[in-house]
């Protein structure tokens, strides 16, 4: 039997159901004028959220970089410490190094001065600072435990930055938030 | 009255969140409402109210649908600024509707007893309400759908489109149920058996 009718009242009438149609339709809805009373006041809709949002957006970017940088910070201190507890790297670095020439002329007029205090004291040329950095540079230590804990923290708050972010973004240009949920169907 | 938002909004936090490409009437409407042209809910009210009459004649007495309707939508225009996403106002209407004739019974029990048999005494086409009850004896996702179909006269996508169910889940309602009606309506069309005879 065909059942469009039933559906979208096409294809083949049924009798039983036009029937039905007939009967029921005694009770159909009658329009009536909505009666709006005048104290009724109506509340905008709360605009607060996109700017909540990008807040938030902000505060966590704020969050990423202050852990960014003392990630960075600890990196930088690790190999300076190094540095300090090792006495003998500087004096090797210092023979390899070509000397300045100014220091003869200086040794002659000072010579009571501590060498190696006013060989720190004069301003070094650019590639002599660059090399000493190349040979000074150590390989990085590998990471401790701690971190590489911390590195994963950075890298976490970065991408929970970049979701919100894409969160406010699409919420002030009046997008729709991604569907987070899939093949959902309604029952009943 | 509170559960009924709490349940709509909950409804709304599990909707998919899903906008037509364009822009729909009722998300124009919407937005012209609350930003204070109070007349573009008129518009709104005559789209859908046959839907909210639709489903609270499936649940409560007649002769309290009227009053109800009007206050189903005078508490959605109060509420309209929650409706996160305007593609759902009919999901969001039927679920408050429901809701709110969840609440009649439990509020008013006992008057609402007395109040049924006086409405079918007095109505106007007995028959017609006799198929209601019989339609309201069956489960309650198929006496929605049957009603919204034949009283109202709305098609099966029309009913999809309006009352935000998936177009299968009414087809099945609707054939379910008319099989179910024509069940029920057959035995009450049987003449009555003879014992002994």
């Amino acid at each position: 039997m065909d059942n469009n009718y039933l559906w979208d009242r096409s294809g083949e009438i049924d009798p039983d159901i036009q029937q039905l149609e007939e009967t029921l339709g005694a009770l159909r809805y009658q329009p009536q004028p909505l009666r709006i009373p005048t104290s009724l006041q109506i509340r905008r809709r709360r605009s607060f959220y996109p700017l909540l949002a990008i807040a938030a957006a902000i505060a966590l970017v704020a969050i990423a970089l202050g852990l960014w940088f003392a990630f960075k910070q600890h990196q930088v201190t690790t190999p300076l410490d190094v540095r300090q507890n090792a006495q003998p790297a500087p004096k090797q670095i210092e023979k390899e190094l070509p000397q300045p020439k100014r220091e003869p002329e200086q040794a002659a007029l000072n010579p009571g001065a501590n060498p190696v205090r006013s060989q720190k004291r004069h301003r070094e040329p650019t590639h002599a600072l660059l090399a000493r950095s190349k040979v000074r540079a150590p390989a990085p230590p590998p990471l401790t435990p701690a971190e590489l804990a911390e590195k994963e923290q950075v890298l976490v708050a970065l991408r929970l930055v970049s979701a919100k972010l894409n969160v406010a973004q699409r919420k002030a240009q009046g997008l729709p938030a991604p569907n987070p949920i899939r093949n959902q169907h309604k029952i009943g | 009255m509170f559960e009924a938002e709490a349940t709509a909004d909950v409804f709304l936090m599990t909707q998919p969140f899903s906008a037509p490409a364009e822009q729909s009437v009722e998300a124009k409407l919407i937005e012209a409402v609350l930003n204070g042209e109070q007349d573009c809910f008129a518009r709104l009210y005559e789209m859908y109210a046959p839907m909210v009459h639709g489903i609270l004649l499936a649940r409560v007495p007649r002769a309290e649908v009227d009053d109800l309707v009007q206050d189903i939508f005078l508490h959605a225009l109060r509420k309209l600024h929650t409706l996160r996403n305007a593609g759902a106002f009919g999901g969001w209407l039927a679920m408050i509707t429901r809701n709110r004739a969840m609440d009649f019974y439990r509020s008013s029990r006992e008057t609402v007893e007395v109040t049924e048999k006086t409405a079918v005494a007095k109505s106007p086409n007995r028959i017609a309400m006799e198929i209601l009850d019989l339609i309201r004896s069956l489960p309650e996702a198929y006496r929605e759908t049957l009603v919204l179909r034949f009283v109202e006269g709305m098609t099966g996508p029309e009913i999809a489109s309006r009352t935000g169910l998936t177009a299968a889940s009414v087809r099945v309602n609707l054939h379910r149920g008319v099989k179910m009606l024509r069940e029920k309506m057959g035995v009450m069309s049987e003449p009555p058996t003879v014992a002994g005879g």
